[in-house]
Order: structure tokens, then sequence, then C-alpha cells
């Protein structure tokens, strides 16, 4: 098999090796070389001593987070909301896919994705200003309505309940259309010929997505759900705060743990406190990925990440 | 359909790809931000070596507001002037309004290349130079450097701007008072017959009238949104009114003004504030501010300006600008400035309320603080730092008055503040009635020991942190009203607090202020 050995490889995959390239080059620089930044966590930084030369205090960072007593409520509400995110997204992103793959007319197909692709492009400063004006008590679209049908206002900025389900909602329709290309792609490569034999045996719609479509897009499926896993620990912090802002009310159900540092050391400016927060979110993350990667491999050898 | 597939398949990789791409570079994010702001910051501390003027350099400034539009045309005549005096050039990097409080100490951490910052006891002056942000500035420095203002600054003014008896700052030479004045709607008042205001009472009944009357306007509004912990009112109804002093606006720990022995106290655990609590509690119910106003994010003044907001709380300084700029462009519209605390004593700004620091790695330290002499203390270049090209920007009115011109608005916005000084022109159209204002706090100005006072929180910055955000989270709501409970809701916020350290910050501020007051 291996008659050339390893530069008989790079030979054969030149062009496969070339495009790894820029990825390769991605990571040592955003991901491998800043890792040594991980020391901050463990030191009391000043300007004089720098990275490395600023003196240690042991886990004196990690206090301020542990001791605030919202630990435990940032850190589930990060978790519960992205595993909302994952489920509800992808959900919605798989069933949309299949959709557009089953839609007749070509027209149809290309304004709904454009249509649904169209909110991954809006940051979520706009999304702020725009949930801002359909909520907001005194003149929002939403209340306006309520009050044209003589319901009712609710005061939505002042009420935690809603917002899981708003923030969940407006996840999923900013990810949807990015979301469904990738599961579009993924149904568009699954053998035609697989359909063709379905049809002649006589199966129909429902039949084919459950029983060709669906089974041939758990690869692709479990690759994205393991990724998203990896980041489970952190909060999508444009989202949060863009959506919530300062509104102390709503804390309690929308504070993850990106908001809850970014507000607690935008007056105090200590670098250390930030970095021991994203290393307890790394160390959180990487241990939720193994263990997840663990029950893929004990499910299905083939499938795991590695 | 057949050689399609390839493609698709390449795209999905692609895709894919990208993904994982994205998700890991979101991974690392946080780690990436610290890295690469630090990563340079090896840079040494060594003032310039150059002597005489005789290379030419460029200094780089980093100023916080809005890039002005017609800030090339300003600047290429700015520096003309700075080439014949001290063969320099500026150039200027401006931080938004809007996210300079994030921007501002990156730029520090990150050691980029500036020479001058702009710096302020709220703009991160003792914080910076706490952390080796700024280059010490000593007195044959500053003898050498800056004759002008060695001989223009009070000796106090120098004093009042020292971390650690250590000078770090050319605090501009300004006196002026930080108490907050209440703009309001005139011709509203009139129109439903109120008394003028100048109360808290009065007050509460011009924006009770102005909620139950006015349709589609919000009697009060503030820019609650943006992470500020003290607000307007409270400095005026709480500080203000009680002759307080909070040490640092991210804490809520204050002192009496006329208490010699600096005892501090939580403001939040006082019968005061549980009677501004009923106050403001009965404001909201009756429809004083937005129920959003938590949530609000716009410019308050601009809102006043489009006639939604009946009043807010400024410095006097900007709500007589509000007032000047409005009677220019809407004449038919009648505001006032109101003064809610008329009798009380008044805390002077001391100087650290503007200046201009040099950033601790810069090579071009000396010329930095010759040019920065220039701006404050050299009339021709001081009034086109200040007010731009004499008639274009302002129309010059005797010596020290200008007019403003229709282009007055493409040159303004910015912190030039810092270069205030005795040269600087008034607004002729300056409102008579804010002069007055200003004129009698000047008289109820008193000054007290603590006034210098800085405190050093390295040793609780995880208690400031923390409280800092319980003040977020349970103070501000229920100052809004937003909590039904107001007798609960104080209870919670005590219990936050204490939860969260607030006994320990009080101890180590209070032997500060001891050693502080040992040492006077």
């Amino acid at each position: 098999m291996n008659r050339h050995g390893f530069l008989g490889d790079v030979r054969k995959n030149k062009t496969l090796l070339l495009m790894l390239i820029p990825a390769v080059l991605f990571f040592i620089l955003f991901a491998y070389v800043p890792m040594a930044g991980i020391v901050l966590a463990f030191k009391q930084f000043n300007y004089g001593g720098g990275i490395f030369g600023s003196p240690w205090n042991g886990l004196d960072n990690f206090r301020f987070f542990f001791e605030s007593g919202n630990a435990w409520m940032v850190t589930r509400n990060t978790a519960l909301y992205n595993i909302a995110f994952i489920i509800v997204n992808n959900v919605l992103q798989i069933a949309a896919a299949i959709l557009l793959f089953e839609a007749v007319g070509k027209w149809f197909r290309k304004i709904s994705q454009t249509v649904m692709f169209l909110p991954y492009f809006i940051s979520w400063v706009v999304v702020g200003a725009i949930a801002y004006n359909l909520f907001n008590y005194d003149v929002g679209t939403l209340n306006s309505i309520l009050t044209a049908f003589g319901l009712e206002r609710i005061d939505i900025y002042n009420t935690p309940s809603y917002w899981p389900f708003i923030l969940v909602l407006v996840s999923a329709w900013k990810a949807l259309g990015y979301g469904s290309v990738m599961y579009l792609a993924a149904i568009t490569g699954i053998d035609t010929e697989m359909y063709e034999a379905a049809e002649i045996d006589g199966a129909n719609v429902f039949e084919r997505i459950f029983h060709i479509t669906i089974p041939n897009l758990y690869p692709t499926i479990i690759i994205l759900v393991l990724l998203a896993v990896g980041n489970i620990f952190r909060g999508d912090f444009g989202m949060f705060y863009n959506m919530v802002g300062n509104n102390g009310l709503l804390f309690s159900s929308t504070d993850v743990i990106d908001t809850f540092v970014f507000r607690s050391l935008t007056t105090s400016n200590e670098i250390g406190l930030s970095a021991a927060a994203g290393f307890y979110q790394s160390v959180l993350g990487f241990a939720t990925i193994l263990l997840a990667n663990y029950a893929v491999r004990k499910y299905d050898k083939d499938h795991a990440l590695f | 359909m057949q050689n399609k597939k390839p493609f698709i398949l390449l795209f999905a990789l692609v895709l894919v790809l990208t993904t994982v791409l994205s998700a890991c570079g979101s991974n690392n994010n946080a780690g990436n931000n610290t890295e690469a702001s630090n990563a340079p910051s090896e840079g040494t501390t060594e003032p310039a070596a150059n002597d005489g003027n005789s290379e030419e350099l460029v200094i780089k400034m980093l100023l916080v507001g809005g890039k002005p539009i017609d800030y090339d045309t300003v600047f290429g005549e700015l520096n003309k002037k700075l080439k014949e005096k001290v063969n320099a050039a500026v150039e200027a990097e401006f931080l938004d309004w809007s996210d300079w409080t994030q921007k501002y100490p990156l730029k520090f951490a990150a050691s980029e290349d500036f020479d001058i910052a702009y710096t302020a006891n709220w703009a991160f002056y003792n914080d910076q130079a706490l952390k080796g942000g700024f280059l010490e500035l000593t007195d044959e420095l500053l003898k050498k450097n800056m004759p002008l203002t060695w001989e223009a600054m009070p000796a106090v003014a120098w004093e009042q701007s020292k971390v650690n008896g250590k000078q770090y700052m050319v605090p501009n030479n300004n006196p002026e008072v930080t108490d907050k004045a209440v703009l309001i709607r005139d011709d509203l008042r009139k129109k439903h017959n109120l008394d003028p205001v100048n109360s808290p009472e009065t007050f509460a009944n011009y924006v009770k009238t102005i909620a139950a009357n006015e349709k589609g306007i919000n009697a009060y509004n503030a820019k609650a949104a943006d992470g500020w912990k003290w607000h307007e009112l409270d400095q005026i109804l709480l500080e203000q009114q009680n002759e307080w002093n909070l040490v640092d606006y991210n804490m809520p720990l204050a002192y009496k003004l006329d208490d010699a022995s600096g005892k501090v106290f939580n403001v939040y655990d006082t019968p005061e504030f549980k009677e501004l609590l009923k106050y403001y509690k009965d404001l909201a119910d009756n429809n004083a501010w937005s129920k959003n106003v938590v949530s609000n994010k716009n410019d308050v003044w601009q809102d006043m300006k489009a006639g939604k907001t009946a009043s807010y709380a400024q410095n006097l300084g900007t709500v007589a600008m509000n007032l000047a700029e409005l009677r220019r462009e809407q004449p038919e519209v009648e505001l006032a400035i109101a003064d809610l605390t008329p009798d009380k004593k008044k805390i002077a700004a001391i100087s650290t309320q503007n200046g201009f620091g040099i950033h601790a790695p810069s090579k071009k330290a000396e010329r930095s603080l010759k040019v920065i002499d220039l701006l404050q203390n050299d009339k021709e270049i001081h009034d086109l730092f200040m007010y731009g090209i004499a008639g274009t920007h302002y129309e010059p009115v005797g010596d020290d008055k200008f007019n403003a011109t229709a282009g007055t608005p493409n040159f303004t916005g910015f912190s030039n503040w810092g270069a205030n000084s005795p040269l600087n022109r008034k607004d002729a159209s300056f409102p008579a009635e804010a002069d007055a204002i200003a004129d009698a706090w000047q008289q109820k100005v008193y000054n007290f020991d603590l006034e210098t006072f800085v405190f050093n929180d390295a040793n609780v910055k995880n208690e400031v942190a923390n409280i800092g955000n319980v003040m977020l989270r349970y103070a501000i709501p229920l100052e809004y009203g937003l909590i039904k409970d107001i007798d609960k809701g104080q209870a919670d916020l005590i219990k936050q607090l204490q939860a969260a350290g607030i006994e320990k910050l009080q101890t180590e501020l209070q032997s500060q202020i001891d050693a502080f007051l040992a040492s006077k």
C-alpha cells in the first residue's frame, strides 16, 4: 500500500495539503501561539512586567467569579441556552433543508433560500435595535398592535420569563439560512440512485425522507452538533449583550458567563480576571467535548470526531 | 446532475471547514484578545533623548470623542503653527463616545504607538497611572519643556493631579463645579401654570404634570442602558441634596462633606436613600419616565431636541450648551436650567476633570510636553485646537468670547478639554442664566481635605467588580421604580452587597482614608 513512503503521499495529495495550509496557519497563529497567554489567569498583570514578567498570584483571579455567588447561575444559563440553541436550530435547519430539497420550482427555492439567509448578515447591534422597536412598552410594534385590538400591553423588557423564548427564537431566525445550506449541500450529495430505487419500490415522500435523507445526514449532524457542544459554555456575547444590555431586571434569566464577566470587568479592566473566566470556560468546554465524543464513539466509531 | 456533485461536495466541505474554523476561532477569542493586546507591552519606559527640536517629529495623540468633520483642515493649520514653534506635527486618533470605555484601556494594554493621551478622573486616569500606562512627569521635565504651563498652572492643580505623590498628567487649568443641573421645557411648565422648578418637590410636580397631560412625551429620560451605576438624579437628589461625596461612582460608599474624620458609609443603607426610593417610586408610578428606561439606548439630548423628552440632567456646562444650541436652531422652544439643590455646598472640580498624559513607552515625551504646553497656553494654537479656524468654525468676539457659526458643529464634540485654560473663549450666546448659576455655585464651593483622595483598589478588585455588578442588577431597577415592593428591594440590595463583600471594601477604603487624612 504505502509504496512511496511519506514523501510519496505528500506528492500524491499535494493539492489537498495545499488547501489545508490556511487552516493550519490559522490555528497556529490564533489558537496555539496565544495559548501561552493562559498564564495570565494566574497573574497580577501590570504593563511593566507584561505577560510573562508580571507577578504570580495563585488562584486569586478565580476568586472574583466564584465569590460573586453568580457562578452557578450564569454557568447554568449559558449551558441551557446553548443546548436549546443546538436542538432548536439544528431541527429547524434540517427541516428547512429537506423542504428546500423537496420543493419544486427553481425560483421558489432560490427566493426562500435568500430570504432565510438574509438575517445571518444582520449584525447583533441592529437586531438588538429591531427587537427594541418591536418589544418596547410605549411605542413598540407588538404593543401598538395589542392596544389596537383592545388588549393589555405586555411589559417585555421588565419580565424575565419571556426572554428565554425570545432569545431562542431570535437565534433560530438568525442561524436558519446558514445552517440549512450546510444540510442542503449534504442532502444534494446523497446518491440519487437510492431515491430512484425507493421510488420504484413505491416509497412515498415521507418514507424517502425518514429512511433515506435523514439516515444519510447523520454524519453531518453529528459533526455539527459535536462542534457546537465544544462551545456550550461560551455565551454568544454579541447576541446577549445587544438584546439585553444592562437591564438588571432580566439578568436572572438572561445572564451568561460572557456578559457577566464583561459587565463586572469593564470597570476594573483587570486582564487577569477575564483570562481566568476564559480559562474556566475553556476547561469546561474541553471536558464536554471529550465526553460527547466518547459517547458518540461508544455508539458508532466511524462518526466520532477523534 | 452527475457532474455537479463534486462541486456540491466541495462546497459542503468548505462550509464545514469554515464552521470548524469559526467555531474554534470563537473558542479562543477571549484568549486571543488578551494575548494580542498584551504581547508588545514589554516596551521600556524611556524618556525622549531628543534635546533640541532639530528633528521633525510626528506626535500621536489619543483623543476621546468622534472625529470632527473638519479635522483635516483644522489640524493642517494647527500643524503649520506647531512646525514653526516646536518642529512637530500632531496626528490624532479618535475613540468614539459609543465604545471608548472599551477601547481606551486596550490601547494601553496593547501598548499601541501614541505619545499623548487625553485622560481624566472619569477617563481611567488613576487606573492607568497605577498600572504604569503613563510616564511620570518630574518637575524638571515640566519646567524644562512646559515654560508657559509651569507659569500659568496654580500649584494646587498640580497637587490635585498626583497619584500616590507622583505626577502623571498635565491637568487642565479651568476651575469649575461638578454638580449636575436639570434641563426642563419651560414652555410646557408655563403652559400648565407650574411653579419654577428649583427643588426636588417642584421637579416632581413638573414631571408628574407633564406625564399626565402631554401625550407622547417622556417627562424625564436618562440613558440608563450604558452601564453607569450612579445616575445623574442620584447625584443631585442623594449626593448634592445631603452634602455627601461618593468616593468612586462604581461603589456606593460616601462620606459627609463636613465630616472631618471622613467616615464612610453605605449610601444604600441610609434613611435618606429610603426616602429617595419613595420619591422615585412615586415618579415611576406616575409615568414620569418610560417603563423601558433601563433599556434606553437613545441619546437623551437628541430625544429632547426632537420634543420627545421634557427633562434630563447633566453638567451645568453641557445643559447650557444645549440651551444655546436650541435657541439657535429652534427659537420657538423654550428651555430652562433648573438647579434642584441651590442652597447646598458645591464641590469644585478637581484639576483631573480633564488633562493630558504621556504614554509611558513614548520616545517623544519631551516634544509631546512642548506641544501640550502650546495647546494649553499659546493663544493662537489654543484657539485653533479648541475652536477651529476663525471665521469658519467660530467668530471671535474680542479676546475672550466667540460666536458660533454654521461651521461650529464641524469642529466640536471631542475631548480637547485637556487644553482648557484661562485662554478659553466663552460662547457669547452662553445663556446668562447659566452664567448666573455658575457664579452662584462658585460662591458656595466647599473645599475639604478629602477632595484629592484617590482610592487604590488593588487589594479589593474582586469586591469592586462584584459590587458594581450588584449595583447594576439590584440598585438601578429599584431606583427606576421597576420593583414593586421597595422595602424588600432595598433589603435584597443590601443583602447582595454584603454577599459581594461591601464590608471588606468599606474597611479597606476607611483605612486608606484614615491614612490619607493622617498624612495631611
